[in-house]
């Protein structure tokens, strides 16, 4: 029986396309879509940049030695052309009005600077709103400085390693993988429980409240079908629905990776690779598929409440900030998977992801994160069914 | 057969519910000690005014509702401990019925019928016979949403027979439809009675009172104020038709 009515809603949900839109269409498009745009727009923007001719203002009495060594720039650190001003603030209001692009101020004492061997302060002028010109002068100013620095030991007769004593050396002892999983593995299991959350509210509305609404309850209540019965069938459309939606979102963050070139660098891809394993996304789907029953266990009593679709939605919405809030602890460094962050419902999940990816995810720490989310789940499908069986609820 | 004693009814008042009906009690009554008999073979009629508690009391004997106290038996079967049992017996009709847009006609059917457990022999068999009956054969394949309100009315009527029951309980089965597709109503009402099925039905319209029952119960603010045959009910009125006699009854 309970399948029976799973089937029928399943029909039902597949031909709506309001449902079908979250559930389907906006998870498997939204990855293609907004990495693609993310890739090709940054990679246009880099490109632009490097290919930029910038116009180099300098002033200064002493100006020409440095014009020379900006003349004598490598290709590599971009296009430029120089201008020479006569005066600062004509050179500042250029820079302003977008005439010239980079203003470098050489001091008038600079003479006395070199021949005292003091410091000599390049003032670099930029607007900081353009995307990639500060960039550019700490390129410049690494190049000149170091040629600079070059010449200063030499006529000091100093060796540059008797001044460096010590030399730092640091090693990552932590596997790519391990690095992937704690700078990006926060990201897969926000995204599913976003996407999980999402592909759950429709169904949850229009199977509850919708049913409500349109009349059909009242005929399904005279059916010789236990109430626990109908509840089951319903809630499995809505966990199907939200297993869906994040699959799909899966799908399209795969589909992104594999054919859309989103990952160009090979070593990372066979990282990426390495994790996407069968036993990876049955581990995960392990742990996604109670926060989802919980997701639909949250929502079902507050769509039996609702006498309206809209009454629902207005309720549910602000559930899903609620709800998926926690989710952004996957983002900040330093929080671990340990006894106590294993216990918080939807952290836990986050965290086991995240450990998972790393492949350093404890089979304790696992235990306990899929129990918690498994108690969540059972009390929240007793809350729904008490709601469901409340006659005064059920009925508008 | 229904068999219906002391049945009482109280729900309790939320907050809002409160403020709407500008009462501090925490409960109000439905239904208050209702009491009859509704035999095979025959229509009964539940007639009161708006709010008198006739879709409470209809669907208290659907089992939709349990009630506070009393007792129901349906077909034989005590509906208030064996609920289930009970409803296997009932064909549940209103005029407010919704149905699936997104499904088809047939698959409408199909749904109900596997919930009734109808066996797939007996289930074809009724679908040809209630497809033959109410002419619905044209648009079985063709979805609800794009149904007209008469085709939805046959499709309504078809669910509610598909498992051939026993007892067939209609509340307000024509409001809000035209008199065309009422008929339909009417004559699924005839021929249930000619079929020995226990029929109840609740409405207002005197004129469909009239032409359908044998017997009547007048309910007014949860009570009984009347409970006969109907031929005893036109032989003793005191108005001179049947609305006056029953907005007297409501008033007296």
């Amino acid at each position: 029986m309970i399948f029976t009515i799973f089937k029928k809603e399943l029909i039902d949900t597949l031909r709506d396309k309001r449902t079908m839109r979250t559930m389907l269409l906006i998870p498997l498009l939204v990855f293609p879509i907004t990495l693609t745009l993310f890739v090709n727009v940054s990679s246009s923007f880099e490109k632009k940049a490097s290919e930029e001719k910038l116009k180099i203002g300098v002033w200064g009495d002493l100006g020409a030695k440095y014009w020379n060594q900006l003349e004598q720039m490598p290709a590599g650190l971009g296009k430029k052309e120089l201008e020479n001003f006569e005066d600062s603030s004509a050179l500042k209001r250029a820079i302003e009005q977008g005439e010239i692009q980079l203003g470098l101020i050489v001091p008038k004492n600079e003479a006395e600077l070199t021949r005292t061997k003091q410091s000599i302060p390049l003032t670099w002028l930029f607007d900081a709103s353009s995307v990639g010109r500060q960039q550019r002068a700490e390129s410049y100013m690494n190049f000149m400085s170091n040629k600079a620095e070059a010449i200063r030991l030499k006529e000091l007769g100093v060796d540059v390693e008797k001044i460096h004593p010590l030399v730092p050396v640091y090693q990552n002892c932590a596997s790519d993988k391990k690095m992937i999983g704690q700078l990006a593995g926060g990201f897969l299991p926000y995204i599913f429980i976003a996407f999980g959350f999402i592909g759950c509210m429709y169904p949850a509305i229009d199977l509850f409240t919708g049913e409500k609404e349109r009349g059909t309850i009242e005929t399904l209540l005279t059916t010789p079908v236990s109430r626990w019965q109908i509840l089951v069938g319903k809630m499995m459309v809505v966990v199907t629905s939200g297993m869906l939606a994040a699959s799909c979102a899966l799908l399209g963050l795969f589909v992104s990776i594999e054919f859309l070139d989103i990952v160009q660098n090979k070593e990372i891809l066979d990282i990426v690779h390495g994790i996407l394993t069968p036993s990876f996304i049955i581990a995960m789907f392990s742990l996604l598929f109670p926060l989802v029953v919980f997701f639909a266990g949250a929502m079902i009593p507050i769509a039996v409440y609702a006498k309206s679709f809209k009454e629902a939605q207005s309720i549910i919405t602000p559930l899903n900030f609620v709800m998926v809030l926690p989710a952004m602890i996957g983002f900040f460094p330093g929080i671990e998977l340990n006894a106590m962050t294993a216990a918080i419902p939807v952290v836990n999940i986050v965290l086991s992801t995240k450990e998972l990816i790393s492949g350093t995810l404890s089979v304790g720490y696992y235990c306990i994160s899929l129990g918690i989310m498994l108690l969540l789940a059972t009390l929240s499908v007793i809350v729904s069914y008490r709601q469901f069986g409340n006659e005064a609820r059920i009925l508008n | 057969m229904i068999k219906v004693s002391h049945l009482r009814k109280e729900f309790e008042l939320s907050r809002q519910q409160k403020k709407e009906l500008n009462t501090t009690a925490n409960k109000a009554l439905a239904v208050d000690d209702l009491s009859f008999e509704c035999q095979p073979g025959k229509v009964f009629s539940l007639l009161g005014p708006n709010g008198a508690g006739k879709t409470t009391t209809l669907r208290m004997l659907s089992t939709i509702l349990s009630p506070t106290s009393g007792s129901i038996e349906i077909a034989g079967i005590d509906a208030v401990k064996y609920p289930q049992e009970a409803r296997s017996k009932i064909g549940f009709l209103t005029g407010s019925t919704g149905l699936y847009a997104r499904l088809t006609p047939l698959e409408i059917i199909d749904y109900f019928a596997a919930l009734y457990q109808v066996p797939t022999k007996e289930k074809e068999e009724r679908k040809k016979y209630l497809f033959d009956l109410l002419n619905m054969n044209d648009f079985l394949q063709k979805r609800i949403g794009k149904l007209s309100t008469g085709m939805k009315q046959k499709v309504s009527i078809c669910r509610t027979m598909i498992h051939n029951p026993e007892v067939v309980i209609f509340d307000e089965p024509t409001s809000g439809l035209d008199v065309i597709t009422a008929e339909n109503i009417i004559k699924l009402i005839r021929d249930c009675k000619d079929q020995g099925k226990t029929v109840i039905f609740s409405s207002h319209i005197m004129s469909e009172v009239d032409l359908l029952c044998d017997d009547l119960a007048i309910v007014h603010k949860g009570q009984l104020k009347y409970n006969g045959q109907m031929s005893d009910f036109r032989q003793n009125m005191e108005a001179s038709n049947l609305t006056e006699e029953f907005i007297r009854i409501v008033q007296r």
